[in-house]
């Protein structure tokens, strides 16, 4: 596609705006998410000169888009800061999805997945990333890979242990929870 | 045990899945449409008043309002160049360990030659120490040095008696926090493979950071042409005398990561 093929860029916008929001604020964008996506938008749009034709344009704006989420936390400088700072905008949102389920099991639902949630922010970054983008956001393992920037050898490996380790974090307070767990 | 991670799998899928959907304003789309409409060229974002910046000062933290920030800073530095100013309309982004510093007033109009490698360390001794493979595009041959930092963390490679000149390619795990910090008046968004890549063609002070982001002083020195992509897992940075088209040709000649 080139530049003056301005209606199917709209279209492409239409179709991925979305996922890119979603992206963005899963990432840790908040209240910035939808100016984050402007930006991935506009910036995709100024490299599509480049962009090679069959390449896939989920993954390549995406990855923008996580780029640009990293950069709203510059300001909150050493690395530990930015991502602590990037999951407190992160984490009330996570906190306060509605489950849709019948109201009795709601409470327990809710309960269990503030756990889930508490278990997340325990984890490192690159695990909490790889989680949010493999199933808070069902990218598949090519997507995650092209999105964080990382091998796919090590998307896998990092969710291996970031699986562990929520597992392990769930299963701690075992006397606080109220879901079953055998093993 | 398998299934245990199989039912958190499904809580966490079934989590993602209950987020309510994104609300994307319909505004979005058209806020696009008419910033790639007035900005055909990546590089150098046209002003967009100069009225509008005391405005953009005023809420320089704001994001939306840094990118009207942005639009002007060039228009102050060269006007007025005082450095509270400049403080408050710097614009950082950062790309695969590269942080990038919008600033920084061209004096020159030409950069010397990248320093050459004097190094002949031979890759597989090269590829352990870093401990990823070397990515080589075919477009430039054999290095002729070869040169790990003594920090591990870094792969420089040259080439200096090619058409091209001296050339110098420069290679780290992309996933370290920076390792480089550039402070440059423009930067071009290309793409390399499909994948997003940045191109300098202005000269710009680039500098190596150490681990925990503060500047190896002694490694400051002043840049030309510059492209800088992501092979799989690796950041690459490849500086030279060369046309933005030569440096993506070269970039390009890497084969494929092993995936």
């Amino acid at each position: 596609m080139r530049g003056g093929d301005r209606d199917a860029y709209a279209d492409l916008v239409h179709r991925h705006a979305p996922v890119a929001v979603r992206t963005a604020a899963l990432l840790g964008a908040g209240a910035d998410a939808e100016d984050v996506v402007q930006e991935a938008f506009v910036k995709a749009y100024n490299a599509l000169g480049r962009f090679r034709q069959g390449a896939a344009f989920r993954p390549w704006l995406l990855q923008i888009v996580a780029n640009e989420t990293r950069n709203l936390h510059r300001s909150a400088g050493r690395r530990a800061d930015r991502e602590r700072s990037a999951w407190r905008l992160t984490e009330p949102l996570l906190l306060a999805v509605p489950a849709a389920e019948d109201p009795a099991a709601t409470v327990v639902l809710r309960e269990r997945r503030s756990e889930l949630v508490r278990g997340l922010g325990k984890l490192s970054e690159p695990h909490r990333q790889v989680v949010t983008c493999r199933y808070l956001l069902e990218l598949d393992e090519a997507e995650t890979a092209a999105v964080l920037g990382w091998p796919r050898g090590t998307v896998k490996s990092r969710l291996h242990r970031a699986l562990g380790q929520l597992a392990a974090a769930l299963a701690a307070p075992a006397e606080m929870t109220e879901v079953r767990r055998g093993h | 045990m398998a299934t245990d991670t199989d039912a958190l799998v499904a809580e966490l899928v079934g989590l993602g899945r209950d987020l309510p959907r994104p609300e994307v304003s319909a505004g979005l789309a058209t806020a696009v449409l008419e910033r790639i409409a007035e900005a055909p060229a990546p590089a150098t974002a046209p002003s967009s008043g100069v009225g509008e910046w005391f405005h953009a000062l005023g809420e320089a933290t704001r994001r939306h309002r840094r990118r009207t920030a942005v639009v002007v800073a060039a228009v102050l530095l060269s006007l007025l160049a005082a450095p509270p100013v400049r403080a408050a309309v710097a614009d950082w982004f950062g790309f695969a360990g590269v942080l990038v510093e919008r600033g920084g007033e061209s004096t020159t109009t030409s950069a010397p030659p990248p320093p050459t490698v004097d190094a002949k360390t031979p890759l597989e001794e090269a590829a352990a120490q870093v401990g990823f493979t070397p990515a080589l595009p075919s477009a430039l041959g054999t290095p002729q040095g070869v040169e790990v930092s003594p920090d591990r963390r870094l792969l420089s490679l040259s080439w200096s008696d090619g058409p091209d000149g001296p050339v110098r390619l420069d290679e780290f795990d992309a996933r370290l926090d920076y390792t480089f910090a550039k402070r440059t008046p423009g930067v071009v968004f290309v793409a390399v493979a499909g994948d997003f890549a940045m191109w300098f063609d202005d000269p710009h002070e680039v500098v190596v950071l150490n681990p925990d982001g503060s500047r190896r002083r002694e490694t400051a020195r002043l840049a030309g042409n510059t492209l800088i992509w992501m092979h799989g897992g690796t950041t690459m940075r490849l500086e030279g005398d060369l046309s933005q088209e030569r440096a993506l040709e070269i970039a390009e000649s890497v084969p494929a990561p092993p995936f």
